[in-house]
């Protein structure tokens, strides 16, 4: 006998036959996209509660609460002309519309897409005692991002009271713009909430990765101050390239979106939102295991 | 082909987890692997493995067993949290855990948007959860703080909001883990009348407990797990008595085995003897 009565087991390797094979893996490629796509359609409700959960949380503590969502990107395009115009010496004539009209959509963009990639490990606490299709949570995160951008557009407007020679018909295109955006947003949302939860390093790298992505659109500056630089082929493979220069053409320049480019990013974005379900849906089942 | 004259149908249930991804993974160590540096550990442990049992509609069934026998993998399992890595489990009717109460509770919100917020979750329909609340609110006894955010509510407020949302919906099948005493005296009463009622009108029951009255007094039938198997399987009172032994068994072979290790030892060599 072992000591401290540990029964005396000799390891046998059980050969199982014909193993039953997992439901995520019974599902092909495109059932299981239907099945995260019916998850986000059933659970409507629950998103719901999540964004409206989410936006009472983010300003619940502060006097003037909601109003910071007017007040943050003000303060954030100050910064910007500060530097791009103090600083930099840079002749940007209305410089503040100019920087707002490309800041206001990239914040919602980084902050939505961060926020959304722990939306999983957030709640893992609830994730280990309910089931339910987790595939909401990053959808949920991304909805309540874009609400806040929506509360911007509202300080974007009161910037038309300095400028108002900006103003064109071609601000009404911006809820176009905006979708192809929120596409291509929720696509990484639940990509790298999906990758987050089995490794902890996306979202650190994802702060610096999104800096550098910052400086290589053209938000301080606009793609024809890169004329003749080789540094243009490089901004060509940036979906953002497209979408911020779009926002600034309707909001600074009087001009068109650039529709092409769009159809193409919103293309790119939908096949990328395809993968990124897939993904998800494949290694949903592990995640109350990991967390 | 599982019989549908079941409420529950376990058949060769095995749960697996993978310890290198439990192990909070980092690229790092991930990347190590790849390059070769596979370290040398089991990677994979079978928390549940050949589980079959049946469970009968209006049957309630036991679960007995010392710490980390399985018993509450086999609960998340019951509740589609975790997914089988061999064999299947079906189930006819809505499931639901008794698990740890207030889990998933927002701090910053209110407790009425709280119980809008854990009802979605539940997956119970919103005009359900708006018809119960009144009642949910009422049975959690915690007045004006409804209206005031969750993080401002003592212990008890907490788990009393999370047992009357929990309960609020009867399953058909009802898990429970341990959670038949919660609150103050006055609110124990209540929660064991609440869970007498869920009882009776869910189709099948499993309890987990270590409170081995609670076997003998609310189950039909009950089974001894250890080791992420079954090791006994019958009426509760002879499933109880089993586990007993089997406990007073093993510390008999502990006395024993301390007992060699306190014996008194033979008279040493005195070193005298030894020199020259």
């Amino acid at each position: 006998m072992l000591p401290f009565g540990l029964p005396m087991t000799t390891r046998v390797r059980a050969v199982t036959v014909a193993r039953p094979v997992p439901a995520a893996r019974r599902l092909g490629f495109v059932g299981l996209i239907i099945q995260g796509v019916l998850d986000l359609k059933t659970r409507g409700r629950l998103i719901q509660h999540l964004v409206s959960t989410d936006l009472k949380r983010t300003h619940a503590d502060t006097v003037i609460g909601q109003l910071w969502w007017l007040i943050d990107p003000f303060f954030q395009m100050a910064i910007y002309s500060i530097l791009v115009t103090v600083i930099f010496h840079k002749k940007i004539e209305d410089a503040p519309l100019f920087l707002f009209a490309a800041i206001l959509p990239w914040k919602w963009f980084q902050s939505t897409v961060s926020e959304a990639t722990t939306s999983v490990t957030g709640r893992g606490n609830l994730i280990r005692q309910l089931q339910f299709p987790k595939i909401v949570l990053p959808a949920a995160a991304t909805l309540a991002g874009s609400v806040s951008f929506f509360f911007g557009l509202f300080s974007l407007a009161l910037l038309y009271v300095f400028y108002p020679h900006h103003l064109s018909h071609w601000l009404l295109t911006i809820p176009i713009i905006a979708a192809v955006q929120f596409v291509f947003t929720l696509a990484l949302s639940i990509l790298f909430s999906a990758v987050n939860t089995f490794y902890r390093d996306v979202q650190n790298l994802l702060r610096h990765v999104m800096r550098i992505w910052f400086y290589m659109s053209p938000a301080l500056y606009s793609l024809a101050d890169l004329q003749g630089s080789g540094f243009r082929y490089v901004l060509a493979f940036n979906p953002f390239t497209y979408i911020l220069e779009s926002y600034r053409n309707v909001a600074y320049y009087h001009a068109a979106p650039e529709w092409g480019a769009l159809a193409g990013v919103l293309a790119l974005s939908l096949v990328l939102l395809a993968f990124s379900i897939w993904v998800f849906k494949r290694v949903e089942t592990g995640f109350a295991k990991i967390l | 082909m599982p019989d549908s004259a079941y409420a529950v149908d376990v058949q060769d249930l095995g749960i697996r987890y993978n310890l290198r991804l439990t192990r909070r993974t980092t690229l790092k160590g991930s990347l190590a692997e790849l390059v070769g540096r596979k370290q040398q550990v089991e990677s994979h442990f079978w928390a549940l493995r050949h589980i079959n049992f049946k469970i009968g509609h209006g049957e309630s069934l036991g679960i007995v067993g010392p710490n980390g026998a399985g018993k509450s993998t086999l609960l998340l399992a019951l509740a589609g949290i975790l997914a089988p890595n061999e064999g299947s489990i079906t189930l006819n009717g809505r499931v639901s855990t008794l698990l740890t109460l207030g889990a998933g509770f927002e701090m910053e919100v209110s407790g009425r948007d709280n119980i809008g917020l854990i009802g979605a979750f539940m997956g119970i329909r919103h005009k359900t959860m708006q018809q119960l609340t009144p009642s949910i609110i009422e049975f959690a006894d915690i007045g004006p703080f409804i209206d005031a955010p969750v993080r401002t509510y003592s212990t008890g407020m907490r788990a009393r909001l999370g047992f009357a949302i929990a309960t609020a919906v009867a399953p058909d099948i009802l898990l429970l883990d341990e959670v038949l005493g919660t609150g103050d005296e006055e609110f124990r009463g209540r929660s064991q009348q609440r869970i007498r009622d869920l009882v009776a009108r869910a189709k099948a029951i499993v309890l987990v407990s270590h409170d081995l009255t609670y076997i003998t007094e609310f189950c039909d039938r009950a089974i001894l797990m250890d080791m992420g198997q079954i090791l006994y399987e019958g009426s509760p009172a002879e499933t109880v008595e089993f586990y007993k032994e089997r406990v007073r068994q093993r510390k008999r072979m502990l006395e024993e085995e301390a007992h060699r290790f306190t014996m008194p030892l033979p008279k040493p060599v005195t070193l005298d003897r030894q020199a020259s």
